[in-house]
This record gives structure tokens, C-alpha cells and sequence, in this order.
């Protein structure tokens, strides 16, 4: 429930930014640069003398944003993908054996290639996290509707003669939703993950943006003078995932018959 | 804040001793750098990182002295230059050898200087050569060097490491190789061997002393000296201070102030040093091509408090094109320069039709005061830019700032693709600046402002073929006050150049000729 609430309020902040931590993110002022904590900047003042509180709040609006259009883009084409893959047998072989060879691409191999190609930028980022989402979201999916076509009700809208695409998208798809629901609280921790990693190299959110793996990359340079600039990205995108995580758990052992025993 | 940077670089050397490999060797000067070299051939690189070691591995005929303004003899013990300027006869010195032992004679000059401005060479440099009618050897040792029209910066030209006299067998023998498999020059210290990306171990030429005689002993003094690349400027500086490295110029700003203050660090820095950062406007693209814009763009950057907290006082505010200590400097381009006022910039903006939008970012006529801007992803430098977008912000510009790594960045600094650069460049005058960035001739690049005007190439010309100092003086007095008049650039930053030494070193000089800290590193003694 703690975790549950502490993703509630991250979604609150990320969608209400401008309100809840009013301000220019952007807005410097060097003669504070590298300030510690205080009352008036409550978690200091970054390289470049911004607050972070505000740079925090636009980081983790982003890093979230990030998170979920690639979620959204790679977890719905692999869940097409594997539901295809497990409705026509033909297929099966085909789309699993380009699932296994995009598996084989690590999603920071995927970022170099698309930064090398489109410049580095939040665009590439998202697309090389969705692209990596992609294989795993197909497995997850094709997993569970295998199960799911053997199942009687699926023989019998066959032997009525039910559309295709209807036993897919009334039946199967419904059926499989609660693994892929759990999976994408859990990788959704994953993504933010990868996406920071890819920033923290300088592929992704290109400065002033603000964005929690790029606040943490710029502050490393500081951190035997100010850690604060370093440590406060770190600590955020380590609550984050961590939350996710316990989420995604949680959800598991809640939608799982055999956890109820 | 000094005393906790103090301590806590002491603490990160401590644990650095323990965590690194052992001390540096015995009787070998282990120098610190950044970044590699592609190349070690005097005639196909630019970097610095190729510069400082061709600078120990090789001779030019002239040398340059700690005042950065006169040249001193080199392989040329005595030169004249006839009254029209357009030859120049230089006597060498008679007991020069090659690292192959073989003696170095005028044939040597003559081809080297010739590689240089061989169009077949395909030499980026080429024009530093000047406009060369004929190199000839005259006799063992005197060289003929010709020019089809004066070129008053020849000698400067000539004292930096592109020409470096180099063994014409050796560059035969090994063609695209040279200065990468191997290098035959006639320093101080001779190529070894070369691991890119980690050690290049040159070692003492025996019998050199010939050294340019701004040293106090022309011998080198150690028998070994290793460049190595530590990227880290945290491990770079944490290897010099735990003895692992001897000597680096590449200090991170954060810590200068800490290491001024460090028992166990020399700190050496030359004050006639020029290196400048400036941002450069395509004058012929749009939204950037307003000259009042642009010179609101001037007045909005706050260069002094970019320097203090960006830099942390590791570099000094630009207010004019040029270092005031250049030669051929033109004070009078100083008072034109546009200071800080940001409240003048708004002003000037308002009154000039360039109104604040919804978002803050200023519209004239349906067009956003918005640009982007390029230049090659530095981390020393890279916060600077962003303050720089911050300042230009504040009056209602937005820039787009685009950081390339250097391995593709040059090639996309050579396109049209974008509105305004950032870049840092050392220079030995201001003939050499100015013939370098604002000849028509030189775009799209070097002069990537696309600034063609016939009179700056008129003047360019007569202080390139002048021979009375003052009349090439007026004629580059002339350009800069145009040029700046035109705000066709931002003068931001000069570089200071430091060098830090270990407390094993002695004789430790920055010099910093093209950026160069140690240049032939004479004088440098090693302790145990």
C-alpha cells in the first residue's frame, strides 16, 4: 500500500508540476550555484544555481514520461505481436525467432545506434526503450495466450464460427491482461531505469532539460564538493524503482490465485 | 570552501594511492593528458594532443619565447628577410642529428616545409605556410624560402609545431604511418613506442643540445618521458598527486583553486596565454542574422559571473575579439565591445520590434528569436554553454544548444545545418587569429560565419603582405574594429594555461605556445 501510495503521489507531481512546485526550472542564478540544502532551497542548488526541488519535481515529470510512452509503444506491439504469434500457429515461429534475435540487443546497444543516427535527444531514448520492450512484452503475452487457446471456451468460439479478431481482442487479450499488467508495473521500474542510464551517458535529455539520469550525470563531476547534486537524482530514481517494484510484487501476489493458498 | 576542496583532494589522493598502480619510474617524466592523438604527423593534425609530443619529438626552424611575442633561433641559428619581404634566407645550425643519428642538412628543411605546402599533401594547415613560390637549399646549411607575395606571420607560422622538420626517409618508409607507427625528428626526445589511448614513451635523444635558447640548459634533462591518457580529470588529478604522474595541464577548473594550495603541487601558469572561447554567429542566417539581435545577444551574457562560478576563476571574461597581449592587438575594439546589461538588451530588443511571446521567447514578424547552436562536447566547458542559454533566456532568446563528440562534431561544424557555434581555439597573434576565421576564402570553414566582406579580405591582404609592422598593425586594427563592430562573434572566455607538477619535478615552465604547456620541455629535472 506504501509503495501504491508513493507511485499515487509521483503521478500526482509529474502531472501537476506547474502547480504543486511553481517556477522556471530553468532559471539560474550562479551565485548559488552548488549551494547546499537550506530553508529557502530545501534540497540545495545545482551547478548552475537552480533549485533543485524544482529541477527535481521536471526531472522525475519527464523521466516518468519517458517511462510510459515507451511502455505504452513497445508493450503494444509486443502484446500484438504475441497474441498474433499465439492465434496463428504459422506465425509462431517467425515472430518469436525475431523476439529472440531483439533479445539479443541490450537496450543501451539500442540507444548508441539511434543516438548515432538521430542525434542524442529524449526522442531516441524513448525509441530504444520501447524497441528493447518490444521481445519481452511478446513473450509475456504469447506465454499466457498459448495457455489461454487451449483453454474450452477459445474451441468453443471456434466452433461457433466467432471472428478472429474478435476472439482476440473480447477473449484472448482479456485473459492475458493480468500477467501483462503485473509485468509492465515491473519493467515500467526497469525502463526508468535504462532511460537514466542512457541520459547519464549524455544519449538522452540534452541540458538545461531537466531529467533525473542527466541531473545525476551532471553532478557527478561534483561530487566531492557537492554531493547534494549527485545524491538527490540518485536517491529519487532509487525510490522510484524501488516503488515500481514493490508494486509490481504486490499486484502479482494480488492477482495470482496460487499466492491466495 | 577551499579548505574542504583542499582536504577532500587530499583524501581522493590517498585513496587513489592505494587503489592506482605504483609511483611513476625512475628518471622518466610521466605527463598527464586528456585525450589521444589520431596521429603524431606534424602536417596532418591539429590537436594539441598531437602538438605537445611532435613539439618534444621534433625542431622548428625558429622557436618562440615565454613572451609569446618574439622569435627566437631553432634549427635556424640566424635568418634575413629581404627588403620586399618576399624571401627569407635562414642559416642552420650545424650540428643538428636526426633520432637516427643521421645529420640534418637543408635538403631536410626543403622537403619538410615543402610537405607542408604541397597542395598533394592535403595538409589542413597548408596556409600557415604562406604563399610559397619556392623552398630551396642554397648550400648544406642555408634554405631559400620564397614567397610569391609578402606574408608578415610567416616566422610565427614557422614556429609552431606543424613545421617541424621531420627525416624525409623516415615519412617515405613509412607513408600514411608516419607519426603513428613511428617518427624521426630531431628533438629532444625520440619516439619509442605508441599504445593509443594509454602510453606513448618517447625517449632522450642522445647528444641533443640544441635547444631553442629560452631554456637554460638546451639538453634534456630525464632519459625517459611517458604521455599518458587518463580521461578522468579526477584520476588525472589523483595520479598526480599520489606521485603516479609527474606533470599535466589538463586540471579540472573545479580543482585549481585546491591545488594552488596543495604542499605537494608546483603550479605553474603562463600569463601571455591564448586560448579564447567565443560563440560565432552564421550572419547570413535567419533570426541571427538581425545585428541587433545579435548585439542584445552580446550584452545578455554575464562572462564575469560565468568565469567565477562556471569556471571557478580557471578562466577570465572576454571583453574584446582578441587578448589584449596579442600582437597587433587593437585597443580601440575594446570600447566597442558591448558589455554586460542585460536591462540595455531588453530595451534594445522592444525597441527593435522583437516582442515577448506567450512563452517568454521573443517574435518579430511571425519569427521566434530562436537558434541552435553546435560545438563539440567538452566536460570542462559544456556547463558554461548552458549558463550562456541561460543569460540569452533572460532577455527572451531561446538557444538550442547541440554538443557533438569531437569524432563527428568537425564534420557537422563544417555544414550549414545550424545557426551559431561555441568553440575554443589557441592563436600566436592577431594576423594568425583573424587570417584564420574571417578570409571569405575560409568558409564554410574555418570561417563558419560565412563572413564575406571585401573589405576585411583588403585589409587581411595588406597586413599579410605588409612589411612595416605599423602598417600590418592598422590593417588588423582595422578588421577587429569592423568585425566587432558587427558583433559577429561573442568573445566569452580566455583560458588560463597552468601546468601542475609533482614535487619530484623541478624546472617546470608552462609555455603554451598552440596550447602547448610543456613545448620542448627542457629545463625539467626528475627527483626519485
Amino acid at each position: 500500500m506504501l509503495a501504491l501510495a508513493f507511485v499515487v503521489a509521483l503521478v500526482i507531481v509529474a502531472l501537476f508540476t506547474p502547480w504543486i512546485v511553481p517556477g522556471d526550472p530553468y532559471d539560474n542564478d550562479l551565485s548559488i550555484a552548488m549551494q547546499p540544502p537550506d530553508m529557502t532551497h530545501w534540497l540545495g542548488a545545482d551547478d548552475q544555481g537552480r533549485d533543485m526541488v524544482l529541477r527535481l519535481a521536471y526531472g522525475l515529470r519527464l523521466t516518468l514520461l519517458m517511462a510510459a510512452v515507451s511502455l505504452v509503444l513497445g508493450g503494444g506491439l509486443g502484446m500484438i505481436l504475441g497474441l498474433m504469434a499465439s492465434f496463428y500457429r504459422k506465425l509462431d515461429g517467425v515472430i518469436m525467432r525475431c523476439m529472440d534475435v531483439m533479445l539479443s540487443f541490450p537496450a543501451i546497444l539500442f540507444g548508441l545506434a539511434l543516438a548515432a543516427i538521430l542525434g542524442p535527444g529524449v526522442a531516441p531514448v524513448i525509441l530504444a526503450l520501447a524497441i528493447a520492450t518490444v521481445p519481452l512484452a511478446a513473450r509475456i503475452v504469447r506465454a499466457s495466450a498459448v495457455v489461454e487457446m487451449a483453454r474450452d471456451y477459445m474451441e468453443a468460439a471456434r466452433a461457433v464460427g466467432m471472428e478472429d479478431r474478435r476472439m482476440i481482442w473480447r477473449h484472448l487479450l482479456p485473459n492475458c491482461a493480468s500477467a501483462l499488467f503485473v509485468w509492465a508495473t515491473l519493467r515500467f521500474g526497469q525502463v526508468i531505469l535504462l532511460g537514466a542510464a542512457l541520459s547519464f551517458i549524455g544519449l538522452g535529455a540534452q541540458p538545461p532539460t531537466a531529467e533525473l539520469g542527466a541531473m545525476a550525470s551532471q553532478g557527478r563531476t561534483f561530487l566531492f564538493f557537492a554531493p547534494h547534486i549527485a545524491v538527490v537524482p540518485c536517491v529519487a530514481i532509487f525510490l522510484i524503482v524501488l516503488a515500481f517494484n514493490v508494486l509490481g510484487d504486490g499486484l502479482r501476489d494480488a492477482l495470482d490465485p496460487r499466492m491466495r493458498v | 570552501m577551499t579548505k574542504t576542496r583542499v582536504l577532500l583532494a587530499g583524501l581522493l589522493a590517498f585513496w587513489s594511492g592505494s587503489a592506482l598502480a605504483q609511483m611513476a619510474p625512475r628518471d622518466t617524466l610521466v605527463v598527464l593528458r586528456a585525450i589521444d592523438a589520431d596521429n603524431y604527423d606534424p602536417v596532418r593534425s591539429t590537436a594539441i594532443a598531437s602538438g605537445e609530443v611532435v613539439s618534444m619529438m621534433g625542431d622548428t626552424l625558429v622557436g618562440m619565447d615565454w613572451d609569446m611575442k618574439t622569435v627566437v633561433p631553432g634549427l635556424a641559428s640566424s635568418w634575413t628577410v629581404s627588403p620586399d619581404g618576399k624571401l627569407y634566407t635562414f642559416h642552420l645550425r650545424q650540428d643538428v642529428t636526426f633520432c637516427d643519428g643521421r645529420p640534418m642538412t637543408a635538403s631536410d628543411v626543403v622537403y619538410s616545409l615543402k610537405r607542408l605546402a604541397d597542395p598533394a599533401t592535403h595538409s589542413p594547415v597548408r596556409w600557415r605556410a604562406g604563399p610559397v613560390k619556392d623552398i630551396r637549399a642554397v648550400d648544406k646549411y642555408t634554405v631559400e624560402y620564397e614567397l610569391n607575395s609578402p606574408f608578415s606571420e610567416l616566422l610565427y607560422q614557422l614556429s609552431l609545431f606543424f613545421g617541424t622538420i621531420v627525416d624525409q626517409n623516415s615519412v617515405e618508409k613509412l607513408g600514411q604511418n608516419f607519426g603513428v607507427q613511428g617518427f624521426n625528428g630531431t628533438g629532444p626526445y625520440c619516439w619509442s613506442s605508441w599504445t593509443p589511448r594509454s602510453d606513448l614513451v618517447l625517449d632522450r635523444h642522445a647528444g641533443y643540445k640544441w635547444g631553442p635558447p629560452i631554456y637554460k640548459n638546451p639538453e634534456p634533462q630525464v632519459a625517459h618521458v611517458i604521455f599518458r591518457v587518463l580521461p578522468d580529470s579526477n584520476t588525472r588529478l589523483a595520479a598526480l598527486q599520489s606521485g603516479q604522474g609527474d606533470v599535466t595541464q589538463y586540471i579540472p577548473f573545479f580543482a585549481l583553486d585546491g591545488l594552488k594550495h596543495m604542499p605537494n603541487v608546483h603550479m605553474s601558469q603562463q600569463p601571455n596565454y591564448f586560448l579564447d572561447y567565443f560563440l560565432g554567429f552564421k550572419i547570413d542566417k535567419p533570426v541571427v542574422n538581425d545585428p541587433v539581435l545579435r548585439k542584445a545577444m552580446v550584452m545578455s551574457v554575464n562572462r564575469a559571473a560565468i568565469t567565477k562560478f562556471v569556471f571557478f576563476g580557471a578562466a577570465d571574461p572576454a571583453d574584446s575579439l582578441l587578448n589584449p597581449a596579442t600582437l597587433d592587438y587593437d585597443p580601440k575594439s575594446k570600447g566597442m565591445e558591448p558589455g554586460y546589461d542585460p536591462v540595455a538588451a531588453r530595451q534594445l530588443l522592444d525597441d527593435a520590434g522583437w516582442k515577448p511571446g506567450a512563452d517568454g521567447i521573443r517574435e518579430k514578424g511571425g519569427v521566434a528569436a530562436s537558434f541552435t547552436l553546435y560545438g563539440l562536447s567538452d566536460p570542462q566547458s559544456n556547463r558554461a554553454w548552458e549558463s550562456v542559454q541561460a543569460d540569452m533566456r533572460r532577455i527572451g532568446v531561446d538557444m538550442k544548444v547541440q554538443l557533438w563528440d569531437a569524432t563527428v562534431g568537425w564534420g557537422k561544424l563544417a555544414t550549414q545545418d545550424f545557426d551559431a557555434f561555441v568553440m575554443s581555439y589557441p592563436y600566436v597573434s592577431a594576423g594568425d587569429a583573424l587570417n584564420l576565421y574571417f578570409p571569405s576564402g575560409n568558409a564554410p570553414t574555418p570561417n563558419r560565419m560565412n563572413w564575406k566582406d571585401p573589405e576585411t579580405d583588403a585589409w587581411l591582404g595588406q597586413a599579410r603582405e605588409a612589411t612595416d609592422p605599423a602598417v600590418r598593425a592598422k590593417a588588423l586594427a582595422d578588421v577587429q574594429e569592423k568585425v566587432t563592430e558587427a558583433n559577429v562573434w561573442i568573445p566569452l572566455f580566455r583560458g588560463q594555461l597552468w601546468v601542475a607538477s609533482s614535487k619530484r619535478t623541478e624546472g617546470v615552465r608552462a609555455h603554451g605556445l598552440y596550447g602547448i604547456g610543456l613545448y620542448k620541455g627542457l629545463d625539467i629535472t626528475v627527483g626519485k
